[in-house]
């Protein structure tokens, strides 16, 4: 089991919600709006005047091959969409309810 | 959810939202009428008082001067005017526009009441008049006959009037001008003498001979029948036959001692149409019907009523009021489409794409639309205000769709759905544009406050416009979002394939633009102090450009109609006014090209009615109406026209006064300076006046100086010896009534036929009485039938008419007035008459002040610069609290002073003067240039948040907001084009708005551009606040 975590551009809310849909992953967490910046580069995402964007964010855990999957297809729309940016991490699961 | 969000998820909600708001405004749209201006009270009572037999100076001292001490109390007056002359006082009561005119006429009717029992016996109970709207004429017909010409009042008084009074909303329908049947039968004072008859004696036996009575009812077997007495005359040549008295033996009849003539009245008036006899009818609505659909169900009627005419009478129509009204609005109508496709035109220019362009103009129907509904439901009407208010509306709409579509824009460059696009791209910059809204709403709500006349054309504006733009937002925030998230697309640059191929140089131009800009204010933010210098020097020039601008109240509108009325000498006759009118009938004609309709009135209507009430009436008047052609048909106009009667008018010495200028022109017109002179002391007043009227008249462009108080009238006054007329055993009363019948006549009976009733005068023929000889020979007669003659019992001396005492709030008053030539603005010959004010010695208790529509002006303009300064104060409020600063503001307002240059070069340069409707229009561009500002100011400080320098921010921020700042200004300067232009009838109205705006607004986006970034960066007001360094925890 892996844990998934994932901050985008809200914008890309709907296409990522597919994109659960579509690979059959049934479990997440959402926060709706979440601010933060991009560890290399893009603009910032703080829901300020300055920085007017804001993120969402998802946690979501599910089997190995799932969380592999789910990396590709985010890489791939991450390289089509990169301004509205894209961060995501996976880490291992020890245990679950 | 918020609401930008639901219209996106539910559009078809949106959709069926916008398309009740379309139907239920398109409805309204249907419900409304058309109108000139919006209902207006006039706010003027008269009090008419009534005292037969009393001299001015006794009414002014019993009657006049008791009722103004007495009404000076009424609420909301403003002024207290008199006017006393002999038998009548007048006085009338000016209010506050707005005043609820029931309320004052009860409280001016209490004072009466609690007052009348102070008034000397004889004067009569006071009447309230009120002046209305319905007063004035809707429509003049003419006619004109040849063979009927004798019998034509009788045919339009059946055929045309009762069908017209017919018609919904007409409220009087008045003949004028047409010959009255009348059956005179004219005496021979000599025969009367022989015979020792009294004209009254045949005037008895007329009247007794013609009559029927009742005689009561017989029960004849078993019927109950009536019995009358019938002996009225069946033809007029019966009178003829009469038998008056038995003279010696032999019955003396009627016709031995005068003839009977079945004829016409004698006419005091003769009115003419381009030179032909002709008889005017007069049209007047009800009060608060709609002139234009009255004027279109009597043109529908006219052919119907043709027809029942004889052939030889023509039936047209002279003057129709509606024509001017729905030509002003047809023009505005176009006005406002033409805006609308010059904002079309610009979007498209910048934008360069159809859909965003589509999506961005269908804010402006939805938005105007619900004008209508508004103007429904308080019940105003389509007019001048209401539509130009939605062609002032319509560029200012467009703006918040503008912004919310450039950020939804940006969010799909960045490939995010287009659904999503619209969502967080409206949730980024919604609260902003709300912001901008609210600033022109502090422009437009205080407008909406306004009192007095510029209230009454103001605050439909203020409503409309608020409204409007808050429509507009809200549409910005539903409609826009909803309709990007269905129609826009990512797209990249342009192709230039096919019909594209025109965005080729359109692209080029503005990058060009772009990099020409970015490049300049670099330039400027680095040379500073030049810049803010050259400001300065501007701001010097547009104090000298104020002093330049003349001022005006309002514009001058051509209505397509020249009146001129001419008083000549008092002891003109018809016959010589007619041979005048004529004479100078022919020079107008041959003068002025331009008139389609000239008609001519000489003389006095015997009736007078109420014009005789105000004005002088006497048979030595004449008055003009020429209807002009229309306007695109003639190069000059209404006021060039004008001069042109004037300059001819002023070359007849026997002119003693004249006005020129159009009816309708009372309130919007031009107006008159009027200087009054107030002291008690006829002699000294009215030589002062003489004193200025000359001084006035040698002023330019002075036109028509004429002095209220008239000179003295001669008149021929019968003065009895009461003593002689004692001795021969008649009193006063008897003996002026002698007079009166055998001048005046006496009416006898009436002649009946078919159904109508015609008088029987009798009086001396008009051989007898010509001379002051006929007069002094008039035979008086006593009850033994002694006869003496009234030059034994009386003189005739010849005398003068004390004249109309004028009182202005409770002082006597004379005025001098002075006409506007064309072009001349109203403040030019204001100053003229301050300074000839200031020259003219007065002695003690004699003042002279300037008032008439100066005084209106001065009023208006003052309460301009109050809401100007009130306006000013909620922009800024709205602007620091949004910046959450007290300097930004301040910087954004300096687009505010480039406005008012702006607006004061562009008068200069187009010769227009500084009117009400212009200075309304500097109002205006304070809520519309401060955008301009808001947009740079923000965008800066947004790149100062985010860490740029602070020039380049400011020369990023420039670069980046150049397009929005020129696209809502060029969408305002081409918007209001048409207005400015002003092509059409009744543009003239609000061309110097239009001016005002273009000046302003395209002055202060070209500095805006340049001089805003440089004072941020001068004073580097979006510094980082220093935080207080109080309790702060250090990080390492």
């Amino acid at each position: 089991m892996k844990a998934v975590f994932i901050s985008y551009g809200q914008s890309l809310d709907r296409t990522i919600m597919e994109l659960f849909d579509k690979l059959e992953i049934r479990g997440f967490s959402r926060w709706a709006e979440t601010i933060g910046r991009g560890s290399i580069s893009g603009e910032p995402h703080y829901g300020t005047h300055a920085w007017p964007t804001k993120n969402s964010t998802i946690l979501s855990v599910m089997e190995d091959e799932k969380a592999t999957i789910l990396l590709e297809k985010l890489r791939a729309l991450n390289a089509q969409a990169e301004e509205l940016g894209m961060s995501a991490f996976v880490w291992n699961v020890e245990n679950k309810l | 959810m918020k609401i930008y969000e639901m219209s996106v998820r539910k559009p078809i909600s949106t959709i069926l939202i916008l398309v009740g708001v379309l139907v239920f405004g398109g409805y309204s749209l249907t419900r409304l009428s058309v109108d000139l201006y919006p209902d207006i009270e006039i706010p003027y009572l008269t009090v008419i008082t009534a005292y037969p037999g009393a001299s001015a100076a006794d009414i002014e001292q019993n009657v006049s001067r008791v009722l103004e001490n007495n009404l000076n109390s009424v609420s909301n007056m403003k002024r207290l005017v008199s006017s006393s002359r002999e038998n009548t006082s007048i006085v009338a009561l000016e209010f506050e526009w707005g005043t609820n005119l029931d309320e004052a006429s009860n409280e001016i009717r209490d004072v009466i009441g609690r007052i009348e029992s102070q008034f000397p016996d004889g004067v009569q109970t006071p009447m309230i008049l009120k002046f209305s709207s319905s007063m004035m004429p809707v429509m003049y017909l003419y006619a004109t006959a040849e063979e009927s010409y004798g019998g034509i009042y009788k045919l339009l008084d059946e055929r045309v009037v009762n069908s017209l009074n017919r018609i919904d909303g007409v409220g009087a329908v008045n003949i004028s001008g047409a010959p009255e049947r009348e059956i005179q039968v004219n005496v021979d004072p000599k025969r009367l003498e022989a015979f020792r008859i009294t004209i009254e004696q045949i005037g008895q036996v007329i009247a007794q001979e013609n009559l029927a009575i009742p005689a009561g009812a017989m029960d004849i077997g078993s019927e109950r029948l009536a019995i009358r007495t019938q002996a009225e005359f069946n033809y007029v040549s019966e009178i003829n036959d009469l038998v008056v008295v038995n003279f010696g033996g032999r019955e003396i009849r009627v016709r031995d001692v005068a003839h009977v003539s079945d004829t016409i009245r004698t006419m005091t008036v003769r009115e003419t149409l381009n030179g032909q006899r002709s008889v005017m009818m007069i049209i007047q609505k009800q009060s608060g019907a709609n002139t234009v659909d009255i004027a279109n169900a009597i043109n529908a009627m006219l052919p119907e009523l043709r027809a029942t005419l004889p052939p030889d009478v023509e039936l047209g129509v002279l003057f129709d009021t509606s024509t001017f009204i729905t030509n002003s609005i047809n023009s505005l109508t176009e006005t406002v489409m033409y805006a609308f496709l010059f904002v079309i035109l610009v979007i498209l220019f910048f934008l360069g794409r159809w859909r965003a362009t589509i999506i961005i103009c269908l804010t402006i129907p939805v938005s105007l639309i619900t004008a209508f509904i508004y103007l429904m439901f308080s019940g105003g009407t389509l007019n001048i205000i209401s539509l130009s208010s939605l062609s002032i509306a319509l560029v200012l709409v467009v703006d918040d769709a503008i912004v919310i579509l450039e950020n939804i824009t940006k969010h799909l460059e960045r490939k995010a759905r287009p659904k999503d696009a619209a969502i967080y791209g409206t949730n980024e910059v919604w609260l902003a544009v709300i912001a901008t809204t609210l600033t022109l709403l502090a422009v437009f709500l205080p407008l909406t406050m306004v009192g007095g006349m510029a209230g009454i054309l103001f605050q439909p504006l203020g409503w409309i416009i608020a409204i409007v733009t808050t429509v507009s937002t809200v549409a910005a925030v539903t409609l826009t979002p909803m309709l990007a998230a269905y129609m826009m697309k990512y797209k990249n640059a342009h192709t230039y394939k096919g019909l594209g191929i025109v965005f080729k140089p359109i692209d080029a131009f503005l990058d060009k633009l772009d990099h020409g800009y970015a490049r300049l204010l670099n330039w400027v933010v680095n040379h500073k102090l030049i810049t803010l210098l050259s400001t300065g020097g501007i701001f010097v020039v547009s104090i000298l450009l104020f002093s330049m601008v003349p001022q005006d109240f309002m514009p001058a509108q051509d209505q397509g109609q020249v009146e001129v009325s001419i008083d000549l000498p008092v002891n003109y006759n018809l016959e010589q006014t007619v041979a005048f009118a004529e004479r100078l009938e022919a020079r107008f004609m041959e003068l002025i090209p331009e008139i389609k309709y000239l008609a001519v009135s000489s003389g006095a209507s015997d009736q007078g009615g109420f014009a005789a009430l105000f004005g002088n009436t006497g048979v030595n008047g004449v008055s003009y109406t020429m209807i002009l052609k229309d306007r695109k048909d003639r190069n000059r106009t209404q006021q060039q026209l004008e001069d042109v009667v004037r300059a001819e008018v002023d070359l007849y010495p026997e002119v003693t006064t004249y006005t020129v200028g159009a009816s309708m022109g009372g309130m919007m017109g031009s107006g008159t300076v009027d200087i009054k002179i107030f002291g008690f002391d006829f002699d000294e007043t009215t030589a002062i006046a003489k004193e200025i009227q000359a001084k006035m008249r040698e002023v330019p462009g002075a036109r028509e100086v004429n002095i209220s108080r008239e000179d003295m009238r001669t008149e021929m006054r019968v003065e009895f010896d009461r003593e002689k007329l004692a001795r021969f055993g008649i009193n006063t009363a008897t003996a002026a009534t002698f007079v009166r019948n055998r001048i005046n006549g006496l009416t006898a009976s009436v002649f009946r036929e078919d159904g109508e009733e015609y008088n029987i005068v009798v009086r001396y023929d008009e051989e007898f009485r010509g001379s002051v000889d006929d007069i002094l020979n008039i035979r008086l007669m006593n009850n033994q039938g002694a006869t003496i003659m009234l030059r034994e019992v009386a003189t005739i001396v010849e005398d003068f008419i004390p004249p109309v005492i004028q009182r202005e709030d409770r002082q006597r008053v004379v005025t001098v007035s002075v006409a506007l030539g064309d072009g001349v603005p109203l403040g030019t010959i204001a100053n003229a008459a301050r300074e000839v004010i200031r020259e003219t010695v007065t002695p003690a208790g004699v003042t002279v002040v300037l008032s008439g529509s100066v005084e209106d002006q001065e009023n208006a303009f003052r309460d301009m610069g109050l809401l100007l300064v009130l306006v000013l104060l909620l922009v800024y409020i709205v602007m620091a609290t949004q910046f959450e600063s007290f300097s930004q503001p301040l910087i954004i307002m300096i687009s505010v002073l480039f406005a008012f240059t702006g607006v004061f070069l562009a008068l200069w340069i187009t010769n227009t003067p500084l009117s009400l409707i212009a200075l309304i229009g500097a109002i205006m561009l304070v809520g519309i240039v401060v955008k301009n500002g808001i947009i740079i100011v923000d965008f800066t400080n947004l790149q100062r948040e985010r860490g740029l320098p602070i020039n380049e921010a400011v020369i990023t921020a420039g670069k980046s907001r150049l397009r929005p700042v020129l696209m809502t200004s060029l969408t305002t300067i081409f918007g209001m084009m048409p207005l400015a232009i002003g092509a059409g009838e009744g543009s003239e109205m609000w061309q110097p708005m239009g001016i005002a705006i273009i000046g302003g607004m395209t002055f202060s986006t070209l500095l805006t551009l340049l001089v805003v970034p440089t004072v941020y960066a001068t004073f580097n007001i979006g510094r980082a606040k220093k935080e207080r360094k109080d309790n702060m925890i250090e990080i390492e």
